[in-house]
């Protein structure tokens, strides 16, 4: 907690929402000389950030966002140096799988659009593919390949961003949960309630980067951006033998597989459980379970034996033209909004730098996602 | 499940133990539709374990009395027709109450009004340097060795711990051909004096006590009360087992010197844990209450728990022992026969009030032995940090304590630091002293929480959840956008 | 494997109050082991003098059976594709058993 003295003349910058991209945005705003404090309902990156695959590909990643990807793929690699902790950050190579004509379709679809971005996806044959991958199903027809590709053990990402905010004399503010926000001409008051009852912080600049909730704080500020929220199941396996050696996927990108140093295999890929952004994540759906896991055991069929140990839910931001929103509030002075990058957390520590690069008044290393394009835009299917 | 089918029925046991027998029993007699499952291949739990398939019981010795007990519920389940689905591992619960279990068959699911937990409890040991050591055994487990497998631990065994099996595993050991190298009791003699006005409607069990304690005086057995193992290690031939004093709270007393034993087994134990998988699977409300064994489905006296439809029996929903579980099953069936509409407010009441009657002694009984076996702060405490706290991750108390000091507020964040119950046994042996080590920094155990229940209940494997299928069998959402 | 040394071999089975069922050998990682039909894997392995049944993930510090009970998930063998804990597996004639390491040997 701040000091009284800090409180009263108020942080350069409260960021609201402890995830990758808050996180990462903190970090970078106090290295850029503000004085920054997080706040988030929770302990830091326990939601989204924590809970997720941890893929670090460009298979699955927007074609458009593959150089912000790929930037941020360097992050992660380089975890140790600028987070003082790492994340397990692993490179390997990533297939993704055809075992269908339409997939085989999909495959060229997905590797050209992604090349035009700057990936470096190569259309291989199966036989290529088994090379790298030996486990891979015999079935398979046609694969995308890309050396940069890889993973992280998203659970670990709390403790490395608590360590390196911390260290950067970020203040942390845990498991109290921001109620409302005044703003004005002579900056924003953030309230809310802890444990140790209610407070406020007064800031300069807030930055929105609650994730799922970014639509419940828009309308804080009187602003109506609707965020779709997915609710992805996922599933961890107890450590088996070496089974698999790169990131898998399928081209109607609906699986993400991947092995751990420890043997853990994780299995996701998006399907569907229960839940919604008040309740969070209620509980699996059986059906996409096995869904889930026949997809995965027919890609690797060494699979069919491992048990699984856990399984969970996570909750996944995405606007209405699948894009991030990062930016500037519309109509609120000295408010930003950062996240629904979908695949958020490959490129959340990148997104956190272009942030707070905008913040800071620096040109960012690449464009911003305005979020004034999403009022009045439509979900799709709503 | 997409294929299986889904069966209907008015409420399903979890668990066929003391409490969940009686309680499909009554129920069934209440004019419910029940099933009682089980992973086990017959009723009886862990007290009321059966012999196995193709044991018979021989020998001049008349059967135990919980031999005797497990075999009349046995029959009475038996011969009451009461559907019974044995072998069968639940693996998921639905929100909306749907049992999802793995057979021999594969998947099968069945759809109930009302769910029934009757899970029992696992064993607490507290960790010591040596104690994943091939050969040590949980003292509750060294019971199921011994009347089940009529096995011994080892032919000269140390037993260990706290509450009334460790005479009755010392005794038993002696009775099968056994050596004792020890039995040592982190209680001291007055604490099992305090037990005495809970045994006074059980003369029987004092007359067991004294006669268990003449055998082992009579063998030259050492018994050695407020003492605890301080190590054990391998050496040629079998193990050495360092013995410690400890005081009131079970923490070392630093200036007493320890003795050492020799044996070829450990069996260990600390007191028992109620099984809660399935209640925080469901989010029920829980409360922590030492006493009874920790963590508990926060429940009314007749079971009920916090979500409609759930209800908790037996030592899972708070130590009160397997005499008084059978009472405590009664009861949430009959609650939940009233409940269901199917027993009227009068009957409702007077089998309450019956049953509760029924419950109250040997319940006084079982808590008091519950309060003999309750987590001892100071032995927690007197872990070294060295020790490994959770045994699928190797995960030690210096691991634990330097996530606490990296600010790790709750048991929960603990794991997602540490991969503290991670692994395949999903926490039920480390939970306990996991979050009574955390406690320690951050208040209470209340502070520290309890690990959040997840699917699968037991770890299943991708083939017996996937079943037989081919591709075109994968039901394909909507694909990604590019 | 940890054999037993004890050449006088104590018996670790207690028949004093019980006819065991019919004596039958089983296959552990190849090996003929003597057992009753009926008990657990587990315990005729134990009997046996067979305790170590897999290393620790991280340690690789050796482990068997703790809880008897089915909960730890120490004692696990492969039985066919199963995965299962060894003291919930009957021994029957012919049963075949591998232990986590041999099993993960003899795959490669």
């Amino acid at each position: 907690m701040s000091d009284t003295s800090r409180s009263s003349a108020g942080y350069d910058a409260v960021v609201i929402g402890g995830g990758v991209m808050g996180c990462s945005t903190a970090l970078h705003l106090a290295q850029g000389g503000m004085r920054v404090a997080v706040v988030d309902r929770g302990p830091l990156c326990r939601e989204a950030s924590g809970v997720n695959a941890g893929t670090l590909t460009l298979h699955m990643t927007r074609a458009a966002l593959v150089p912000y990807a790929m930037r941020a793929w360097q992050m992660w690699m380089d975890a140790e140096k600028w987070l003082g902790m790492g994340v397990l950050a692993t490179h390997v190579p990533g297939l993704t799988l055809a075992f269908t004509e339409a997939e085989c379709e999909l495959v060229e679809l997905r590797a050209k659009a992604r090349r035009e971005y700057g990936a470096p996806i190569e259309v291989i044959t199966p036989a290529r593919a088994r090379e790298i991958e030996p486990g891979v199903h015999p079935g398979l027809l046609k694969a995308g390949y890309c050396d940069i590709d890889g993973f992280a053990s998203a659970y670990l990402t709390g403790r490395a961003f608590r360590h390196a905010l911390v260290g950067a004399g970020v203040d942390v503010i845990e498991n109290a949960a921001v109620e409302s926000i005044d703003s004005g001409d002579a900056g924003h008051t953030v309230r809310f309630s802890a444990a140790s009852g209610r407070a406020s912080l007064k800031a300069a600049r807030i930055v929105l980067a609650g994730g799922v909730w970014i639509e419940n704080m828009l309308a804080w500020l009187g602003v109506q951006i609707p965020i779709k929220v997915l609710i992805n199941q996922l599933i961890v396996t107890e450590r088996i033998r070496p089974v698999m050696r790169t990131v898998l996927s399928v081209a109607n990108g609906l699986l993400s597989l991947k092995q751990f140093a420890n043997g853990t295999v994780l299995i996701g890929g998006g399907w569907q459980g229960e839940g919604d952004r008040d309740r969070g994540g209620l509980e699996a759906r059986p059906q996409n379970l096995v869904g889930n896991m026949r997809l995965a055991a027919y890609a690797v069929p060494a699979l069919a034996e491992a048990r699984i140990a856990r399984i969970w839910l996570g909750l996944e931001a995405e606007t209405a033209d699948a894009m991030p929103i990062i930016g500037d509030v519309p109509g609120v002075p000295r408010a930003f909004v950062v996240g629904s990058a979908h695949s958020g957390y490959t490129s959340g520590p990148f997104m956190g730098r272009i942030m707070a690069q905008h913040i800071l008044g620096q040109q960012p290393d690449l464009p911003l996602f305005d979020p004034a394009r999403l009022l009045g835009m439509p979900m799709p299917g709503a | 499940m997409a294929e299986a089918q889904t069966s209907s029925v008015d409420l399903v046991v979890i668990g066929a133990g003391p409490a969940g027998a009686r309680a499909a029993l009554r129920a069934q007699a209440c004019g419910l539709d029940v099933l009682l499952v089980d992973e086990n291949p017959d009723a009886g739990g862990q007290v009321w374990r059966p012999l196995p398939l193709g044991f018979s019981r021989a020998g001049d010795a008349s059967p135990s009395p919980e031999a005797v007990q497990g075999d009349a519920l046995r029959a009475e389940v038996r011969k009451s027709g009461v559907r019974c689905l044995f072998g069968h591992k639940v693996w998921n619960v639905g929100s909306g109450l749907r049992i999802d279990l793995i057979g021999p068959d594969g998947v099968v699911s069945w759809q109930p009004r009302a769910v029934l937990v009757a899970t029992g409890t696992t064993e607490r040991v507290l960790p010591f340097p040596g104690w994943t050591q091939p050969g040590v055994i949980g003292l509750a487990a060294a019971t199921i060795l011994l009347k089940s497998q009529n096995m011994l631990p080892g032919r000269r065994t140390l037993v260990a711990g706290t509450g009334p099996l460790l005479l009755a595993v010392a005794n038993g050991i002696l009775k099968a051909g056994g050596e004792v190298a020890a039995v040592l009791d982190l209680a001291s003699r007055r604490d099992w004096l305090r037990t005495l006005p809970s045994l006074a409607a059980r003369p029987d069990l004092l007359w067991q006590g004294a006669q268990w304690q003449i055998a082992l005086r009579k063998a030259g057995v050492p018994v050695l009360y407020r003492h605890g193992i301080e190590s054990v290690e391998a050496v040629a031939g079998g193990l050495r087992i360092r013995a410690r004093q400890v005081d009131g709270a079970g923490a070392p007393v630093a200036s007493a010197s320890s003795r050492v034993f020799e044996a070829d087994a450990v069996a260990a134990g600390h007191g028992l844990v109620p099984g809660t998988d399935v209640t925080r699977l469901l989010r029920a409300r829980h409360r922590y209450d030492a006493a009874r064994g920790g963590w508990i489905a926060d429940a009314d006296a007749e079971g009920r728990t916090s979500l409609a439809g759930v209800y908790v029996a037996g030592d899972g929903a708070g130590i009160a022992g397997a005499a008084a579980a059978g009472a405590h099953g009664e009861m949430a069936a009959v609650a939940c026969a009233f409940d269901l509409g199917r027993l009227s407010a009068r009957d409702h009441a007077r089998e309450r009030d019956r049953l509760s009657a029924q419950w109250r002694k040997p319940a006084r009984f079982g808590r008091a032995m519950a309060g003999l076996m309750a987590l001892k702060q100071g032995a927690v405490a007197g872990i070294p940090p060295a020790t490994v706290v959770c045994r699928c991750e190797d995960v030690t108390r210096a691991e634990i304590d330097a996530a606490a000091r990296d600010g790790a507020r709750d048991v929960n964040q603990l794991k997602a630091w540490t991969r503290c119950g991670m692994g395949p046994c999903q926490g039920r042996t480390c939970s306990d002293v996991a979050g009574a080590l955390l406690a320690a920094h951050v208040g209470s155990r209340e502070a520290a929480g309890c690990f959040t229940g997840r699917a699968p209940l037991r770890p299943v494997s991708l083939a017996e959840v996937a079943g037989d299928y081919t591709y075109a069998d994968i039901p394909i959402p909507k694909a990604a956008p590019l | 494997m940890t054999q037993s040394s004890s050449p006088a071999t104590f018996s670790l089975r207690a028949d004093q109050a019980v006819r065991r069922g019919p004596a039958v050998h089983f296959l552990a990682d190849g090996v003929s082991v003597p057992a009753f039909e009926g008990e657990s894997v587990a315990a005729a392995l134990f009997a046996s003098g067979w305790r170590e049944l897999r290393r620790s993930p991280r340690d690789g510090a050796p482990r068997g059976m703790f809880c008897l009970m089915g909960s730890c998930q120490e004692c696990l063998v492969w039985v066919g594709s199963r995965k299962l804990p060894s003291c919930q597996v009957p021994v029957a004639a012919g049963l075949e058993i591998e232990t986590m390491a041999f099993r993960e040997q003899r795959i490669g």
